[in-house]
């Protein structure tokens, strides 16, 4: 094989590694690509987040589902702790920031983390403040962090109302406007997310993640 | 005659098949129990204090029941008691929040030793549940008590962090099968003790177990069959058993009209009149969206609730867990349709 096909070769098996859910091939792979002189950034763009978002098509076909896709982002991290340290840090370029949590009074945080793992895959620095979070961390961390979106979860209808609560207290601290706010769960709909006054409503993850590079290119963050 | 049957009856016949005057409108507790702030703080008798006592307990069940006009006497009031016996931590909560989980026992399948639940610890909510049942009972109401319970997947998810318990669905399946015998075990044995305090109907709820998170191989590998097991094990104690699908069911509908319980509660998503016509054998349960419940005018909640019984749906209920700051008028407007007509 010539090396530019010897290479081509490494890309495939960092994709199809991840797409079978296999993270001890998708470490292999990685090193293989570093032994073959692929260049690490190239490496996972065309290879490792190709793979998942492959698994991510596979998602959304419902051939995979959750575990299916839990394991292809542990195939995913699993290269990317191999790559990621031979990449200068000027090379990641970051689409935006994002804080994201499961509201107070809820510890389901399947659908979160869907969602924090396709944006990460999509490049987005995520801040994960886990499940049962209160407002105020949301706001201090959207704060602390500069973000551009602040994304809550719930999955149940008792809680839905500390959404409502986030978006109230941006408002008292006159940050409303700083920040875009995403809500999702499956009690939600858009009718919620209008009334509440969020900037966006997805049903699922992989629409959460198309909304949140929609609104960041909409509406460019302003330098803080 | 069906006309005079008291709302126990009523119930229980619906869930043999058997004719009856209208619907009942029920709320099986657990994950979807009715009992709102409204209720609580009309009767001064919050959560989570009442768990201190069986008799608070009871008499919130029964306060429920009366205030909201739902048709039976539902305990607990949460998810919790299950991977509480199980070694899990939970938060209790708050008037207005329900209790959860705050930390699992065990961080992966493969760490999980669970003895076999002899018996239940006297300390425990769950025991000071049971003897509310039994409370209940003594008094021999007119309606049905119902025992809540989490269902398999959902107890194995709050025992073993969910994120990594699904995907030891995938990587760890032996552990996982070895984790949901053991679950299917303790929530077996306190079915047991409920059905011999008194409860007339066993209710189980499985929210992680939905066809949109597990898709229909693992639904059938691990959810399908533990919650049958589980059902056949209550059924042999004589009591019927409801199981609650979270979701859209699309994905898994064929495997749902293979449990073994007696009727099957839906998500306000899923429609109940396709379901029936798709399966002539299942009785169905739900489904007004919780967030109607919430949020909605009455007027609308009660041309849901009548559009529910003209569509032949056998149980009218929320399809989910309701909102605690639910209005009880909006509530009324629920149960009143069904009730009234």
């Amino acid at each position: 094989m010539t090396n530019t096909s010897l290479q081509q070769a490494v890309l495939t098996e960092l994709a199809d590694a991840v797409v079978a859910l296999d993270e001890a091939r998708a470490v292999d792979a990685a090193h293989e690509a570093l032994n073959e002189s692929v260049d690490p950034y190239t490496a996972i763009e065309s290879g490792l987040l190709v793979g998942m978002s492959r698994a991510g098509q596979l998602f959304e076909e419902q051939e995979y589902f959750v575990p299916e896709l839990l394991v292809a982002s542990d195939a995913l991290y699993a290269g990317l702790g191999v790559l990621r340290p031979h990449i200068a840090a000027d090379r990641l370029d970051v689409p935006g920031k994002v804080v994201i949590g499961v509201v107070e009074g809820d510890t389901h945080d399947v659908g979160k983390n869907l969602v924090r793992i396709i944006l990460q895959t999509k490049g987005f620095e995520v801040h994960d403040l886990g499940r049962d979070v209160p407002p105020s961390r949301f706001v201090d961390k959207a704060v602390e962090v500069g973000a551009d979106v602040i994304a809550l979860s719930t999955l149940m209808t008792t809680t839905m109302v500390n959404m409502d609560e986030t978006v109230k207290l941006l408002a008292k601290r006159d940050l409303r406007d700083r920040f875009q706010v995403i809500v999702g769960g499956s009690p939600l709909s858009k009718a919620y997310a209008d009334r509440i006054g969020a900037d966006g409503y997805s049903k699922d993850a992989i629409g959460a993640a198309d909304l949140v590079k929609r609104l960041v290119q909409q509406a460019p963050r302003v330098a803080t | 005659m069906t006309d005079s049957a008291s709302p126990k009856e009523r119930l229980l016949r619906v869930l043999q098949r058997r004719p009856v005057d209208r619907p009942p409108v029920a709320c099986l507790g657990g994950m979807m129990n009715a009992a709102v702030v409204d209720v609580m703080e009309r009767t001064g008798n919050p959560l989570p204090e009442a768990y201190d006592d069986p008799a608070r307990l009871a008499r919130l069940a029964r306060d429920v029941a009366r205030l909201t006009g739902f048709e039976d006497l539902a305990l607990p009031f949460c998810m919790t008691l299950e991977a509480e016996l199980l070694g899990s931590r939970v938060d209790p909560g708050t008037i207005a929040v329900e209790a959860r989980i705050a930390e699992e026992a065990f961080p992966s399948v493969r760490e999980v030793a669970l003895p076999k639940l002899e018996r239940i610890p006297e300390a425990s909510r769950a025991a000071r549940v049971i003897q509310a049942i039994a409370l209940a009972a003594a008094a021999k109401p007119d309606e049905p008590i119902v025992g809540s319970l989490t269902g398999p997947v959902s107890t194995a998810a709050s025992i073993v962090d969910p994120i990594t318990f699904l995907k030891e669905l995938r990587k760890e399946r032996a552990n996982s099968h070895r984790v949901l015998d053991a679950v299917v075990g303790a929530v077996g044995r306190l079915a047991e003790e409920m059905v011999s305090a008194g409860a007339d109907v066993i209710a189980v709820s499985d929210p992680t177990a939905t066809g949109e998170i597990l898709g229909p191989r693992a639904f059938e590998e691990f959810a399908l069959r533990y919650l049958n097991e589980l059902t056949d094990r209550i059924h042999r104690l004589g009591a019927p058993v409801v199981v609650h699908i979270c979701g859209d069911i699309r994905p898994v509908e064929h495997l749902v009209a293979r449990l073994h319980a007696r009727a099957v509660s839906t998500d306000a998503v899923v429609s109940l009149s396709h379901l029936k016509a798709s399966h002539p054998g299942l009785v169905t349960m739900g489904n007004v969206s919780t967030q109607t419940l919430q949020l909605g005018e009455p007027e609308r909640i009660a041309g849901r609730a009548r559009q529910l019984v003209e569509d032949g749906v056998d149980i009218i209920a929320p399809a989910c867990g309701l909102g605690t700051s639910t209005p009880l008028t909006h509530i009324r407007a629920l149960t009143d349709a069904v009730r009234e007509g």
